[in-house]
């Protein structure tokens, strides 16, 4: 397991549901904004295989404070990449616990369950979980848009 | 826990919520556990607060307090853990108290008739009348006094 931090909260995500660890200004030339206001999560996209990836703040996401990301988690299972603020550590981690039924919200689409480690209860996320099929073909929609009409102004300008 | 009547059947636990006591069937009742830490994350499960670890086992916490005593629960003293059935399965549920907890008997009278779903009935004993609470209706109990999403972790 992957331990990384956002703010003061601490997630674990499964080594190989990352596909590759990126600094946010590493990221920054390859990526286009996305600026839909009702959709404040995911604020950029880029192009990998053919297909558009969607990066989404964890702080919005989980609505945490706000936090200056420094790191991208490119998943593998989904076509998204997470930002962050640090990786603490690898862990190995034996069990995976299920989410209590108590928890009935967001979170049990969030979550793959929950992870006891050196006196810390850590959530252990779902990758797929972090965009609905909804929201990826919506945001799909909109990045194929953006690029027809910048490819279009392009044109136009040449 | 100190017992103050001692019949098997029909036995409620006293317990305090703020300055208030309220019954809860005995029969519902696990234990009573210190107040170890409150560990929490993102969620967006009403009443919800975060998670303990009781016996190898991960416990959430409900604060009902907002519900009860119309505020927070703030520091507390003990974890009642109590089970919460979804279908056939248990679920064991903690509950922060403010005080101790006695086990009694009485007798049990019908809640008043504009009495909010989760209280249902009321518990005569030694002269005081103590509203008795349904844990499931209490902690599936919709009120704009829920708790937000994720709460500051409180270590104790």
């Amino acid at each position: 397991m992957i331990l990384f931090s956002v703010g003061r909260q601490l997630f674990a995500i499964a080594a190989e549901s990352v596909q590759e660890i990126r600094s946010t200004d590493g990221l920054a030339s390859a990526s286009v904004e996305l600026a839909m206001p009702d959709f404040a999560k995911v604020t950029h996209f880029f192009e990998r295989h053919h297909h558009n990836w969607f990066i989404v703040s964890a702080c919005a996401h989980f609505r945490l404070p706000v936090t200056r990301p420094t790191l991208v988690l490119i998943l593998r299972r989904a076509r998204a990449a997470l930002l962050v603020d640090h990786i603490e550590r690898m862990a190995e981690i034996s069990a995976v616990y299920s989410l209590p039924r108590a928890f009935s919200g967001d979170e049990r689409r969030w979550y793959r369950g929950l992870a006891y480690l050196d006196d810390n209860v850590i959530p252990v996320l779902d990758p797929v979980g972090l965009l609905t099929p909804e929201e990826i073909a919506r945001l799909d929609f909109h990045s194929a848009s953006l690029i027809a009409e910048r490819e279009w102004q392009g044109a136009a300008q040449s | 826990m100190s017992v103050t009547t001692a019949s098997p059947s029909g036995s409620f636990v006293l317990l305090q919520v703020g300055k208030r006591r309220f019954a809860l069937s005995a029969r519902d009742v696990a234990e009573l556990a210190p107040p170890v830490r409150l560990h929490t994350f993102p969620h967006d499960s009403p009443l919800v607060v975060g998670v303990i670890v009781r016996r190898g086992r991960i416990v959430p916490v409900y604060d009902v307090a907002p519900i009860l005593i119309g505020r927070a629960s703030g520091t507390h003293r003990f974890y009642l853990i109590a089970s919460r059935f979804f279908g056939r399965v248990a679920e064991p549920s903690a509950i922060p108290l403010h005080g101790e907890c006695e086990l009694a008997t009485g007798e049990v009278f019908s809640a008043a008739s504009d009495a909010p779903p989760y209280i249902t009935g009321t518990l005569v004993a030694s002269g005081e009348r103590i509203p008795v609470l349904d844990l499931e209706a209490l902690v599936t109990y919709q009120t704009v006094a829920q708790s937000p999403a994720s709460a500051p972790e409180t270590p104790s």
